[in-house]
């Protein structure tokens, strides 16, 4: 069973030749803005899919412009699609370059196969992306800091609290934090109440590499 | 003194690109962008405001020349500094060979249009660093078609064991970048499109002679 997502403009042909080509598809799910054109692009797609017996799901993007907004709300189906079991693809041609950029980061993120539809030829071209997940390249025990961090992004942590939080030694925590502070997962700060204590905060959008 | 580098995409408008370089400080800039968008009128405004800017031109609709072009932009950076990527301006392609380039390399990169978004890539963490050391090895030495039994000889004569390089083999497969198939009875290995792209990643680094 395969499901292909896509993301689409105002032109259908950008995402045409990937529901052709791919093998055994099942679902097409594809992601589209509020704009006029865009909506009557789904409806020719939708069409299409009809003609040829695949269901299919139009997901309207409330705000194209907002790129971690829209990379959000793809990467949570991604992820639903995949722990079902099914084989996935993704078609990010279509749309604006925003929506194309919050698609393409899902793929790096999850290691779905990506591809793109060139403008004039229509040919599909296969991105150079692995299958692999990207957040993988933090330890289970880096990934759970992270995500405390992310969880309770409002609250202040010193390095000491949030080994306390966390059940772990204090020395254990500084190693994963020097870890996670070199790949630039985290940031030292003054705490803006006590000068003297220096909290750790998670860094801008790092959340979408947890998912 | 360490020198930091900012490459910019760019199109036709540098207003795109004008909210990066107010918010990613630097000390050298390099716009990667096609050839009509270094004889726009924008791009000539931005090198009055900028005139030690440098211009890296490429294809804007091959995405495999404009993904090497960065790449090898920001090794050659990486030597004197840090590095950002702002992916905002020019085609989608463009866009997206710097998000990849960004994640391929381990650079910072920022989306700025118009507020700024930062990616989240892990700082320093290369693409080759996913991969174990058997791994790199058959990347490095495989150029095209071959037969799976010469090719196992091969590496296994750069000191790994078969076990090891058939398991290397077998996950190379999983992460979608060699094939193996059957011809006339004989397993042929053979590296998948996106094997080209990657490879360069891979090249060992320059050491003593």
């Amino acid at each position: 069973m395969t499901i292909l997502f896509g993301t689409l403009g105002w032109r259908p042909q950008s995402l045409l030749p990937s529901i052709r080509s791919t093998e055994h598809l099942d679902r097409v799910l594809f992601y589209h803005s509020d704009h006029a054109k865009s909506r009557d692009a789904r409806s020719k797609v939708v069409e299409f899919c009809r003609s040829l017996g695949v269901a299919c799901t139009a997901v309207e993007v409330s705000d194209a412009y907002d790129l971690l907004q829209a990379a959000g709300q793809m990467r949570a189906d991604v992820r639903k699609e995949k722990a079902a079991g099914a084989e996935l693809r993704f078609n990010i041609a279509g749309g604006t370059r925003l929506m194309s950029s919050a698609a393409l980061l899902v793929c790096i993120l999850e290691g779905i196969p990506a591809t793109y539809v060139h403008d004039e030829t229509y040919r599909e071209i296969p991105l150079p992306l692995l299958r692999m997940t990207y957040g993988e390249g933090l330890t289970p025990k880096q990934r759970d800091a992270l995500a405390f961090l992310v969880k309770n992004r409002e609250k202040r942590f010193s390095e000491t609290a949030l080994a306390r939080a966390l059940g772990v030694h204090k020395a254990t925590m500084n190693h994963h934090l020097r870890k996670l502070e070199a790949v630039g997962a985290i940031e030292r700060q003054s705490d803006p109440a006590d000068g003297r204590r220096l909290i750790i905060v998670p860094a801008p959008g790092i959340e979408l590499l947890l998912g | 003194m360490d020198l930091r580098t900012l490459i910019a995409t760019i199109g036709f408008d540098e207003r795109h690109i004008l909210p990066s370089l107010r918010l990613l400080p630097y000390d050298r800039l390099v716009l990667v962008g096609g050839r009509n968008s270094f004889r726009s009128a924008g791009f000539r405004r931005l090198r009055a405001l900028e005139p030690n800017l440098e211009a890296a031109r490429v294809d804007v609709f091959d995405l495999g020349d404009c993904l090497e072009s960065i790449e090898a932009w920001i090794r050659e950076a990486r030597a004197i500094g840090p590095v950002r990527i702002s992916a905002t301006g020019g085609t989608k392609i463009l866009t997206m060979a710097a998000l990849l380039a960004a994640f391929h390399e381990g650079v910072e990169a920022w989306y700025c249009d118009p507020d700024p978004v930062r990616l989240p890539v892990l700082r320093g963490v290369r693409l080759a660093q996913a991969f174990v050391p058997a791994e790199q090895a058959v990347m490095q030495l495989l150029r095209g078609r071959t037969s799976l039994d010469r090719f196992l000889a091969l590496v296994v004569g750069r000191g790994f064991a078969r076990r090891t390089v058939l398991t290397a083999v077998r996950s190379l497969a999983a992460k979608g970048l060699v094939e193996q198939v059957l011809e006339s009875g004989h397993t042929v290995l053979r590296p998948t499109p996106r094997f080209g792209l990657l490879r360069d990643h891979f090249r060992p680094e320059p050491g003593k002679a």
